[in-house]
């Protein structure tokens, strides 16, 4: 799969990772070359002449068999080029050499290389018009090794130049690894920790952790949202904000349409974010600065959530997260290291608040894409009308990617939440919520079908089916002990000495975000052909 | 070859525009026409003549690519460059509006309604096919959006009988589609085609597949079930898909459009060569391996590009076709005795 990663004009930065699997598998943007003419010469009546490179990449990368949702369509890169102008006599021809460098010759026939405009990962809008799926591949196959460039850099830096090297991983990630190597989560969880440690990692904490103020978070923004809904027209319904897959393309597509509805608290990834690099910062007498985080994540979307610029400390100049591998890159750092994880002398777990020892991985009810909607459910039936949930029972609608939770009594609708996973449920809901006419209170709402454990960026089983392998995921995840997000050690402490209360600014400013409607720079549908 | 196509009238249907797309509604009174005008013009006859009974102007902000009667006549679908499609819902000569699916990213290119009233596909330059169920309170909602294809999508098909769907796309192949459990999955890609695939169309029976195509053949493919006497392999339970006849050497220009009429077998081809030519089974020929026939072919059809030629349903012989030149005119087919 020899590309050259470049095919956007900008060309990506080497080494960062570039917007990816977002996208549903797509083919390259519009590159016009010499054996594409007798295909441009393809006049196409008026409607777009798209001259490609017939054939596409492989069908192995991982993204083009659990596409994620946002758009497609082909536009000039618009963000900006910082350009060093020189004034000059007259114009300058532009030669192009035969391995794509450009050379600008000017009239008095001297030549001058021009500069490759780079766009790193946080210029790019995810306005998803230049990126392929090999270019995807290519450069998600990177990022793994930034963490190796980090670990490598780290043994010969001088002490006060080292990195303090944090890695988070996801509870899917860890089911995933555990289905791969058949170990049980405890197991997985330990050998992982011991298996980055050896590579030069100094802590490896699981984001299960921080997904209980996620949880939380949300659990008290419903109960307030709900009690407003007499005076805010759009308080209800709250649609779930943990998958950046939905946040972007809502942000996108929908805009103001729907951003006022999705839920402000952070995902785990980005609490971990903040837990790690101003809470544990301090504990460890670092700036931010100085610690690199890494998260280990089901998908690629979450790499594009690690660079949004609201995660971003202009303060420390440090992203809260700073790097995102999914599980498949996990793999194939063991493959390069020669190690298989079953192999490993288990590590005792790290954890965040180091007052508290962790013996075992803990989980969450409701399912493998964090139990968003049990939480917030049981939560609101206690808080909002004292009824006591035990178990809650979901109810499938049209398919099994589209659930619906309900809570009554005395033959009176209490509560309407759903469960929309995937892209076709994503588009009902949103169309009637634009129409006036969602019935629900609440919708957790993820972007691949089946949810996070079956994320773009998990592993494959070669010889087992895809549905096999999901339920076999799906059990082991559903081994780990499951806890209330309130009882969990460490939660109600952090609260209170690092947050200073539950609805205090701080709370505000660390656990939550906001979202930004994308607006495209000119309608896709006015595109120059 | 003339004597065989006969001409019976002209219409400028799109006015200063291109007349992209006709469809006949299921009785064959009624004919549907639309264009790059952003209009949907319905079209009856009175008499001899064919005149106007409905404009429909305030559906769409960009050239309306196809439009689709729905099986019980009483519904009109329209296929929108502004990435919606419309449903329109008959009131005897009036049309309202009555939803506008929208969640394509761009250009809708085709729509087509299953046998059964129940189900809609759209398909698109996103590369994407959605497939659509409508209930009884005329409610539509995406039941599955199909990313197989690698490009523009350019024109979808239902097949007369079975609930599975066809497209044709930029990508040079055919996809067929059936649903299985609770979503919709692509089940064959028919490979062979050198360029876009331009349109389909399913021959009466349903067991055969006529596709036309920028590389200015017409082909012919067939299914075959599993455990099939031909010995066509087969992979799973899903049928294979074998083409069996190429027309190549009739269009000098692409391929835009194909028509099976379901009264008399015979293929109409609407060609970028401004022409209209007319196929049919040579009598007596194998199934297994057909060889088809010209039968009338028509230079000059229209000044510019034909893009849509439509067999009528009830009446034989009657074709209607349309052109970049914004005209619409009527054809009558009739094998010349004797030869």
């Amino acid at each position: 799969m020899a590309r050259d990663p470049g095919t956007c004009p900008r060309g990506p930065t080497p080494g960062r990772a570039v917007p990816t699997g977002f996208l549903r598998p797509r083919a390259s943007p519009r590159v016009w070359g010499p054996g594409l003419a007798a295909r441009a010469a393809q006049r196409d009546k008026q409607e777009p002449v798209i001259a490609v490179p017939s054939g596409r990449p492989g069908s192995g990368s991982a993204e083009s068999a659990r596409p994620s949702i946002l758009p497609s369509f082909f536009t000039d890169c618009i963000k900006p080029m910082k350009v060093e102008k020189k004034l000059g006599r007259g114009v300058a021809k532009i030669h192009i050499e035969d391995d794509g460098t450009y050379f600008q010759v000017s009239q008095d026939g001297g030549t001058r290389k021009l500069e490759r405009a780079k766009i790193s990962l946080d210029d790019c809008l995810a306005c998803s018009g230049c990126v392929t799926s090999a270019e995807t591949v290519l450069i998600t196959q990177q990022s793994h090794e930034e963490l190796r460039k980090i670990l490598d850099a780290n043994k010969t830096a001088a002490p006060g130049q080292q990195k303090l090297v944090v890695i988070s991983v996801s509870p899917q990630s860890s089911a995933s690894l555990a289905a791969r190597f058949q170990l049980n989560p405890t197991d997985t969880a330990k050998k992982l920790t011991a298996f980055f440690k050896k590579l030069g990692a100094h802590y490896v904490f699981d984001t299960a952790f921080s997904r209980n103020f996620s949880l939380l978070e949300s659990q008290r923004e419903f109960v307030r949202r709900f009690r407003e809904q007499a005076s805010s027209k759009q308080a209800l319904p709250m649609l779930a904000s943990a998958c950046p897959g939905w946040i972007c393309y809502a942000e996108k597509t929908h805009g103001s349409a729907i951003i006022p509805y999705i839920s402000t608290a952070k995902s785990p990834q980005q609490v971990m974010g903040s837990l790690v690099k101003d809470f544990f910062a301090q504990q460890q007498h670092v700036t931010p600065d100085k610690i690199h985080h890494v998260t280990v994540m089901p998908c690629y979307d979450k790499k594009l959530e690690a660079s949004r610029p609201d995660f971003f400390s202009q303060e420390h100049q440090t992203r809260d997260v700073d790097c995102v591998i999914t599980t498949g890159e996990v793999f194939k750092l063991l493959e390069e290291e020669g190690v298989s994880l079953s192999e490993l002398e288990p590590a005792p777990l790290d954890s965040v608040f180091s007052s508290v020892s962790v013996q075992e991985p803990t989980s969450h009810r409701g399912g493998g894409s964090g139990g968003y909607l049990e939480h917030v459910f049981r939560h609101a039936a206690q808080e909002l009308f004292g009824i006591h949930v035990d178990e809650v029972t979901y109810k499938p609608l049209r398919n099994k990617d589209f659930q619906e939770v309900t809570l009554e009594s005395e033959g009176r609708v209490l509560l309407h939440f759903a469960a929309a996973y995937g892209f076709r449920n994503i588009q009902n809901l949103v169309q009637k919520l634009k129409r006036g006419r969602c019935p629900y209170h609440y919708v957790e709402v993820m972007a691949c079908p089946s949810g996070c454990l079956n994320g773009g960026g998990q592993l494959k089983a070669p010889e087992m089916p895809g549905k096999e392998l999901l339920q076999h995921v799906e059990r082991l995840y559903s081994m780990v002990r499951t806890e209330a997000p309130e009882d969990v050690p460490g939660v109600q402490e952090l609260y209170e000495h690092w947050l200073h209360g539950k609805d205090s600014e701080r709370a505000s400013c660390l656990l939550h975000t906001s979202y930004h409607a994308v607006e495209k720079a000119s309608s896709g549908l006015s595109i120059r052909w | 070859m003339k004597d065989s196509l006969v001409l019976l009238g002209r219409v400028p249907a799109h006015p200063d525009s291109r007349c992209w797309f006709l469809a006949w509604n299921p009785t064959g009174t009624l004919l549907a026409s639309c264009g790059g005008d952003r209009r949907v013009r319905i079209w009856g006859t009175e008499g001899d003549n064919w005149i106007c009974k409905s404009v429909l102007s305030e559906g769409h902000q960009r050239t309306v690519r196809k439009v689709a009667w729905s099986p019980c006549g009483n519904y009109l679908a329209s296929a929108s460059f502004d990435a919606t499609t419309c449903i329109w819902k008959k009131n005897q000569d009036d049309f309202e509006c009555v939803t506008t699916l929208e969640g394509h990213e761009n250009e809708v290119k085709s729509v087509a309604w299953a046998p059964s009233g129940n189900l809609l596909a759209t398909c698109s330059r996103d590369k994407s096919v959605w497939v659509w169920e409508v209930d009884e309170e005329d409610e539509y909602e995406c039941v599955s959006v199909l990313n197989s294809h690698t490009q523009d999508v350019k024109h979808v098909v239902w097949h007369p009988s079975q609930e599975m769907l066809a497209s044709a796309s930029y990508d040079d192949t055919v996809k067929l589609y059936r649903e299985e459990e609770d979503d919709w999955v692509c089940c064959a890609t028919l490979e062979g085609h050198e360029s876009t695939v331009w349109s389909l169309a399913f021959d009466p029976s349903g067991q055969r597949l006529a596709s036309c195509s920028d590389d200015r053949t017409v082909r012919i493919w067939r299914q075959y079930l599993p455990g099939n006497e031909q010995g066509v392999a087969c992979s799973g339970s899903d049928p294979s898909w074998k083409c069996i006849c190429t027309l190549s050497g009739f269009h000098s220009r692409t391929i835009y459009d194909i028509a099976w009429c379901s009264l008399t077998g015979a293929l109409a081809t609407a060609c970028g060569d401004d022409a209209i030519r007319v196929f049919e089974e040579d009598p007596g020929s194998d199934p297994q391996q057909p060889t088809f026939s010209l039968t009338a072919h028509l230079p000059q059809a229209h000044s510019q590009d034909v893009n849509c030629v439509a067999w009528n349903p009830k009446e034989r012989g009657l074709l209607a076709s349309c052109s970049d030149d914004g005209e619409m005119a009527f054809w009558k087919y009739q094998r010349l005795e004797g030869l």
